[in-house]
Parts: structure tokens; sequence; C-alpha cells
């Protein structure tokens, strides 16, 4: 009797340790999770804020793998274990998604290394382009492309009975009211860029 | 009216406004001098405008066109079959356009069923932008960072300037001036949309591709959206194989993407950095873009 209460107060205690491990686990996973990673796409100056104001801690090259943190506005705040650099780059220098060596491998056409690479990995994940992209080395033809090849849209007879259904479509003043309220837009004055240097 | 009478008459009118408006209003001085620079800066380009097109195109011509060239379109590639859809896109066009000079314009939007990686804009305010682009976006900034960069076209009437550049002089007349000969306007109509359709495979002068992209991020803000959101669609379009027959059209009409990139980050040079936290609205994206 006393071994068999031992053994049910030791299968408790057992349960109860596996339970607090089990606990451990899963909030180390979903902490794991949040952290996505990414490549840097273009050659990124590191700052130590999110702001060019902010001093600089490093370059890192395109090709780079990192972590990603938070997004903060233009920024994004990142990782770099081989360059050892954590900080901010503007968020079109860094690309969410793992560079996947063997897509890159079985893009016979590619020239641009890890970026196509990235790319093949993101359509094909996508699962958009269900037909065979026809990829060519010359870039002129668009064999394989539902609608819209160059000959298709030179080709094109007028079809007004579409345009009538766009027609039916669009918005209007009272729609924008709902639209801008529901997505909490508001306008602002903001003047256009000319392009100069401040 | 000459375009010199029109600026003589109305600049002492603008500054005759600038003047009065505290009298009337009891505004703060140096907000009206920033509206009468703002305003200034917007009429000259309008004037830059009417210099270009010298009239010859009334707005109502304009829309025909537009609509002429579109359904062309419409004719290689039909809209997407979802009402929802169409009608999202068209919300957020509409608001997004209603930031322009152009506000007023019968705005239209569509999302047509093509593989294709593109967007396209016809003269009098028509969008079209195929379910490969709509597809590859994350939320709804990026959706109307590529709507503002096809409403800068159609604000600056690029396509029309294009085909003003193009077509025979005689059969641009035929178009703009009302032709009692029916055959002959069916003609130049034909031959309209023909060179329209043309223009979507040969592309717009570049620089025009790069004044949008600029122009884009600027109505972006302005409706309230993060401007980089542009900038993260062209990463993403970047980051694909250029050889990809999705691209194909987009690379022959448009620059290089990691130049238009890097033209624009140079441009905006941190100026729109404290609209970036703008609205994503990315959960009713996905809800909208999860129909087809």
């Amino acid at each position: 009797m006393d071994s068999f209460l031992a053994s049910c107060w030791y299968n408790a205690a057992t349960m109860r340790s596996l339970l607090r491990i089990l606990l451990v686990f899963l909030l180390l996973g979903s902490e794991v999770q949040a952290e996505a990673q990414g490549i840097i796409v273009r050659q990124a100056m590191v700052y130590d804020d999110a702001s060019i104001a902010a001093s600089s801690v490093g370059k890192i090259p395109a090709g780079v793998s990192v972590t990603l943190f938070k997004r903060n506005g233009g920024w994004q705040e990142i990782y770099s274990e081989e360059r050892s650099i954590i900080g901010w780059v503007r968020s079109y220098q860094v690309r969410a998604g793992e560079y996947n060596n063997s897509l890159v491998n079985s893009e016979q056409e590619d020239d641009r290394g890890f970026l196509s690479g990235l790319a093949a990995f993101s359509r094909k994940a996508s699962g958009f382009f269900t037909q065979d992209s026809g990829v060519t080395s010359s870039g002129t033809a668009t064999i394989g492309v539902r609608g819209l090849s160059e000959v298709e849209i030179n080709s094109a007879e007028a079809d007004f009975e579409e345009l009538k259904k766009m027609d039916g479509y669009a918005s209007n003043g009272k729609r924008m009211k709902r639209f801008t309220r529901a997505g909490e837009l508001k306008a602002y004055k903001v003047p256009y860029i000319s392009g100069a240097k401040k | 009216m000459s375009v010199y009478s029109l600026r003589a008459i109305l600049i002492p009118c603008l500054w005759f406004a600038v003047l009065m408006a505290p009298v009337v209003n009891a505004f703060d001085l140096s907000d009206l001098k920033k509206q009468f620079e703002e305003s200034s800066e917007e009429f000259s380009e309008s004037l830059k405008t009417l210099d270009q097109v010298r009239g010859t195109v009334s707005t109502d011509d304009e829309v025909e066109i537009g609509a002429n060239i579109t359904s062309g379109l419409l004719g290689a590639a039909p809209l997407v079959a979802d009402e929802n859809l169409q009608r999202y896109v068209n919300d957020v066009g509409f608001w997004v356009a209603a930031q322009s000079k152009r506000a007023q314009l019968p705005w239209r939007f569509g999302v047509i069923q093509s593989d294709g990686i593109n967007a396209f804009a016809a003269p009098g305010g028509y969008v079209v932008i195929t379910l490969g682009l709509y597809q590859l976006l994350e939320n709804e900034a990026q959706l109307a960072g590529v709507l503002a960069h096809e409403i800068s076209h159609v604000v600056r009437k690029h396509h029309l300037k294009a085909l003003q550049e193009t077509m025979q002089r005689e059969i641009w007349s035929d178009l703009t001036v009302t032709v009692v000969d029916d055959k002959k306007e069916r003609k130049a109509m034909r031959m309209l949309i023909s060179s329209g359709l043309q223009l979507y495979t040969t592309g717009l002068d570049r620089k025009y591709e790069y004044e949008a992209d600029l122009r884009a991020v600027v109505l972006a803000a302005r409706a309230g959206y993060d401007p980089y959101a542009f900038l993260d669609v062209l990463t993403t379009i970047d980051s694909i194989n250029p050889n990809a027959a999705e691209l194909t059209v987009m690379m022959n009409t448009h620059p290089p993407t990691a130049d238009r990139l890097d033209t624009l980050a140079r441009k905006m040079d941190g100026r729109l950095d404290s609209y970036a936290p703008g609205v994503d609205n990315a959960g009713r994206f996905r809800q909208v873009a999860a129909v087809p």
C-alpha cells in the first residue's frame, strides 16, 4: 500500500515537472517564432536607433541572413550573428524569409544568386503561380503567363462589357467616408518632393 | 486665353487671397504663407501641364480616351470575378486619388485576371492592377502605394502626352474635335486603342516612372498610409528573378527595380519618416485578399 501511494506521489510529481518543462518549451517556442528570419537585400548601414540622426554601428552587405525584431516606420531592427551587429536598417534593405539554397540550384537561369532563390522560394511557397512560369533567358517571351503577354496586349479586342462592370464598382464620397472611418485613415498635408537634397 | 494671361490674372488673385484672408478669417499668417506656397507649387505645376498639353484635350475627351484604352486592356485580360475585391480596390484607390489635385476625375480601379506582375493607368482616371501583383502584396498600405504610382501617371497626364507624341496629328484632332464623319471617328478611336495598348508594352519615358514613384510615396503619406510600404513592394519585386515570365512586360517598360528603389530612397532622404508609422490595415487587406 505504502509503495502504491509512493508510486502515485512519484508519478504525480513526475507529471508536474514534465508539464513545467513542456510549458517552458511552449513559451520558448512562441518566443522563437516571434523573431522572424530575414535577409539583407541591399548593402545596409546599421544604426543604433531608428533614425539617420542616430550613430552608425556598422555596415552589412547584401546576402547576409539576419534575425528580424521590431519594425518602426521605415526602419527594421535586426541582428546579424555573422557580423555580430544589432541595430536598425532601412526596411527596404531587408526582406523577410530565408535563403533556400536548393531552390537557387534548381533555377538554372538564375544569375542573381540568393535573390532569385529567395523569390523562387516565396513564389513557390505562396502557391500563387500555378502555371509554368516559362522563364526565358532573353526576357522577351512570355509564354506560360495567363493573360497579358505582349502579343495578347497588342492584339486585344476592346471589351466594353467589362468596362461597364468596372464602372459599376467605382467608389464615391459616401463609401469613402465609411471606408476611412473603418480603417482609421486620416488625411495629412504633405508637399510633393522635388528631388533636391535638403 | 493664353497661359501667360491666365498666370497674370491668377497670381494677383492668390496674393489678394493671402492678404485678405487674415481679415476674413482669423488664421495664423504663417499657416497662410505655407498654404500659399503649396498652392503656388500646385499652380505652377498645373501651368506646366497646361503648357505641355496646350489645352487640346478636355477632361471629357481624356476620360473617353482612357475608357477606350482600358476596354482594350480588359479585352486582353478580364476583371477578376469578385465584387468584394473590386470594390475594396476602388475604395483604396478613390481615397488615395482624393489626395491629388485631380480628385474630381471619375476614378475607376480594377483587378484583372493575369499572372503577370504589373499595373496600368489610362488617361481620365482608369487604373488596373494584375492579380499577380495584387497577390504579392501584404497589406493595404502596399496596395495604396501601387495605386498611387498609377494615379500619379494619370494626374501628370503621362500617357496622354506619350499618345500625343506618337499618334499622327490628324488622327489626334479627329479624336478631340467632334467629327461629323462617324467612320472617320471610329477609325481614329481604333488607332487610339491600338496606340494606347502598344504603350503598355513599350513603356513610358523612364523619367515618368521615377516621377510617379516619388509622387506615389507622397500621395500614400497624404492618405495616412506608411509611405515606405511602396518601397516594400519594390523590394519584393526586386527579389524575383527578372527573367521570370510574370515580370517580362514590367521589366521591359520600367527602369530596373533596384535603380527605382535607390533613386526613390535617395530622393525621399528621410523627409517622409514622420509619416512612416501610418496605417497599413493588414487585417482587412487579408480578409479581402483571401477571397480569390
